[in-house]
């Protein structure tokens, strides 16, 4: 009588619940919180409807962090994608210590954003820096370059930092996506085709569109809601060069003590992701989001 | 018969627990710290838990800059916390808030008047709210100009007094190959880069607001607007050199490639231990450069929570606590002071002969006193830390020359006033 095909709603109950309660409800309270006063020194929490989202859209620093966030994105989101799908192409190959170099493309990854966030700081820095340190050893540089403390070069090197620590997950899924594909296509592939690059466009890529799709809107995501290694690299400067929209949340909630404002800012970063992933999903169609 | 052998169990668990006062006293105090120098926190939580047998205590710990936001978190959350350490900036705030409360609720009778006699006046105007005292100093410190005092000997510099000298340095120093002679602490999001501003500022002899805590320092004219100018001009010119922490300053200056910083007095004596630094001794403190040569003096204290408060239990653990911290015979304070050169709010301990050696081996102990006699607090609020969370970012502009200096001590001297306004009317 209670067969999964007539009624398939209550046997999803058991893990729709748990979800429910765990999005849902913070979520509705966070768009509750939006549109009411809460503010940890004023007492009451009175409704005041779209107030919050005004006085954060008309603030001096949002749209600074808005365009950083954006470019942040367009710049680390690509570069991720690409750089681990030549990885992992060149990782598929068998060669002496493959193995080992398999394991050791993955250490990124692992690492917590703040360790990552030390590691490139010793790499950027100005005074102490190794890459300073290589570029003056080669004679191509005479003074220091400021990376971490110029506005245009500290924002390229959180984006490089940034890369470096999601690289490794794009290299796991393309190598999944990868490994996937009939092994008897590629060598029909390689027998009447003797271009690499015409082969990977004409049989590889769409076999791997999907992952490359899903790994897009993921890194879309990320880099739009990166926090930690960024603060931690930069603190957001120098000036404002390298606020992220995500640190306003913080700053409005924690800083300001005014958790209206920070819900507001959250929900603005939550609808830009949105139009992101339907962005992203249109500008590379893939079978992934169609009905069967 | 059910409830008659109930009533017999009640009973007997009441005589055992009577019977066992240990039990019944056992308290366990949460104690939040930011996490400088932690090993000697959890030995100084060691040493009195020994002295109080009955009492545990908790430490849970936080970076310096995830350690407001954290603090806020367990007060929404509810989350146990009993002493925490407070910040001069973000005690009005607190306490107007309810959630800290006056150390006289916990203290016994005359307790609290009896220590507050031995601190320093800035130290006492930073943890008093509304004349109810709220902390004791954990330490207290001044901001300090720095400088190498090797490196300007064998440039033939003398110490800069003003801060048009301090660029005459620079630049000197500069056109000798010195690519940024000034490293700066530079991140918008600690609550110590508003304060280094005003440190300078005290230095020209700036008053930032009036007597009624209407802002100054969007006029021209001011000291403080002075000094941003000042400050922007030295970026311009790329006499600094970023950066984003203290802990970041001490191998950069030590690597011999800066002469000058402004940082926190203790930083000092990390600058100059031998132990870990190849240039220890070289480093100095000067007078702040500026007409008055004042500075900022701040403390940061072990502040009582309000919930600690409520329970008596734990109100009367937490004040043994805190007088064990800070209280007489200042054991702690003069610990912090002679191992990690950390400033201390008692007076007493400036003729501790002890701190005299110990600080004398990292600096001019005369010098840092005339300092510290010259200091004077900052302007706190309900909404002062409100104010600096977005004071700071613009403050960071300007320096960078992404904003004029005009706009924004003008958008922050309207903000200041919008908040004053807000609260006024709470």
């Amino acid at each position: 009588m209670w067969s999964l095909k007539r009624f398939p709603a209550p046997w999803l109950l058991p893990a729709l619940l748990p979800v429910a309660v765990m999005t849902i409800y913070p979520v509705a309270h966070a768009l509750w919180t939006s549109l009411h006063s809460v503010t940890l020194l004023f007492p009451g929490e009175p409704f005041v409807g779209l107030d919050n989202y005004q006085r954060v859209v008309t603030s001096n620093y949002f749209w600074d962090a808005i365009r950083n966030s954006l470019v942040f994105t367009l710049l680390a989101a690509p570069s991720v994608v690409v750089i681990g799908t030549l990885v992992a192409l060149f990782l598929q190959r068998r060669f002496f210590g493959s193995q080992l170099v398999r394991s050791v493309v993955l250490l990124p990854w692992v690492l917590p954003g703040a360790i990552s966030a030390v590691l490139w700081i010793w790499v950027f820095h100005p005074s102490f820096g190794v890459l300073n340190g290589i570029l003056r050893e080669l004679n191509l540089i005479d003074g220091s370059i400021p990376w971490l403390t110029s506005p245009r070069l500290a924002l390229v090197a959180v984006v490089v930092a940034h890369v470096w620590t999601q690289v490794p997950f794009a290299v796991v899924l393309i190598m999944a996506a990868l490994a996937a594909i009939n092994p008897e296509t590629l060598e029909a592939a390689a027998i009447d085709c003797r271009s690499r690059f015409k082969r990977f466009r004409h049989i590889v890529f769409p076999e791997i569109k999907a992952m490359i799709v899903v790994l897009t809107v993921y890194n879309a995501l990320t880099a739009f809601t990166s926090y930690d290694l960024v603060y931690a690299m930069t603190g957001g400067g120098p000036g404002t060069a390298t606020t992220l929209l995500s640190f306003q949340i913080w700053r409005e909630s924690f800083s300001m003590y005014d958790f209206g404002a920070g819900s507001a800012v959250a929900f603005i970063v939550v609808s830009i992701s949105a139009v992101l992933i339907v962005a992203i999903t249109r500008a590379l169609p893939s079978d992934l989001f169609e009905r069967e | 018969m059910k409830i008659t052998a109930l009533l017999a169990a009640g009973a007997l668990t009441s005589a055992v627990l009577t019977a066992h006062p240990a039990w019944a006293e056992d308290v366990t105090l949460d104690f939040v710290v930011w996490n400088y120098s932690l090993e000697t926190i959890q030995d100084n939580v060691k040493k009195f838990e020994e002295a109080n047998p009955g009492i545990k205590v908790k430490v849970t710990d936080y970076t310096w800059p995830d350690y407001q936001d954290s603090i806020v978190l367990r007060f929404r959350g509810d989350t146990k916390t009993d002493v925490i350490y407070g910040g001069q900036d973000w005690l009005p705030a607190w306490a107007a808030a309810g959630f800290i409360a006056p150390l006289d609720s916990v203290a016994p009778a005359g307790a609290v008047e009896g220590l507050t006699k031995d601190i320093a006046g800035f130290a006492l105007t930073d943890v008093t709210y509304k004349d109810k005292v709220y902390g004791l100093p954990y330490y207290s410190d001044t901001i300090s100009f720095i400088y190498n005092k090797k490196i300007l000997a064998d440039a033939g510099i003398p110490v800069p007094a003003t801060w048009e000298e301090v660029t005459a340095a620079a630049e000197k120093l500069k056109a000798g190959g010195m690519e940024h002679p000034i490293v700066y602490e530079y991140n918008q999001e600690l609550p110590n880069f508003y304060d280094a501003f005003v440190a300078q500022a005290y230095g020209r002899g700036a008053e930032l607001f009036d007597k009624d805590l209407d802002p100054l320092f969007a006029d021209p004219n001011n000291e403080a607007y002075k000094q941003l100018q000042w400050i922007a001009d030295a970026y311009a010119k790329g006499l600094v050199q970023s950066e984003t922490h203290e802990s970041k300053i001490i191998p950069a200056m030590n690597t011999g490639k800066h002469a000058f910083t402004i940082v926190f007095t203790y930083v000092l004596a990390a600058l100059n231990n031998a132990a870990d630094q190849p240039r220890a001794g070289e480093f100095a403190l000067a007078p702040m450069p500026g007409a008055t040569h004042s500075t900022l003096g701040f403390a940061k204290s072990y502040v009582v929570t309000a919930q600690a408060a409520g329970d008596p239990a734990r109100a009367e653990a937490a004040w043994k606590f805190v007088n064990f911290m800070a209280g007489k015979p200042y054991t702690v304070a003069k610990r912090w002071a002679v191992e990690k050169g950390l400033g201390f709010g008692q007076l007493p301990l400036f003729e501790d002969k002890d701190v005299i050696d110990a600080w004398g081996k990292w600096t001019d102990v005369k010098a840092l006193g005339a300092q510290a006699a010259i200091a004077k607090a900052g302007t706190y609020t309900e909404y002062s830390s409100v104010w600096s969370a977005y004071f700071r970012p613009l403050l960071a502009k300007a320096m960078v020359g992404e904003a004029s200096v005009e706009q924004t001590t003008k958008d922050g001297a309207e903000r200041w006033s919008q908040l004053k306004e807000q609260f006024a009317n709470r």
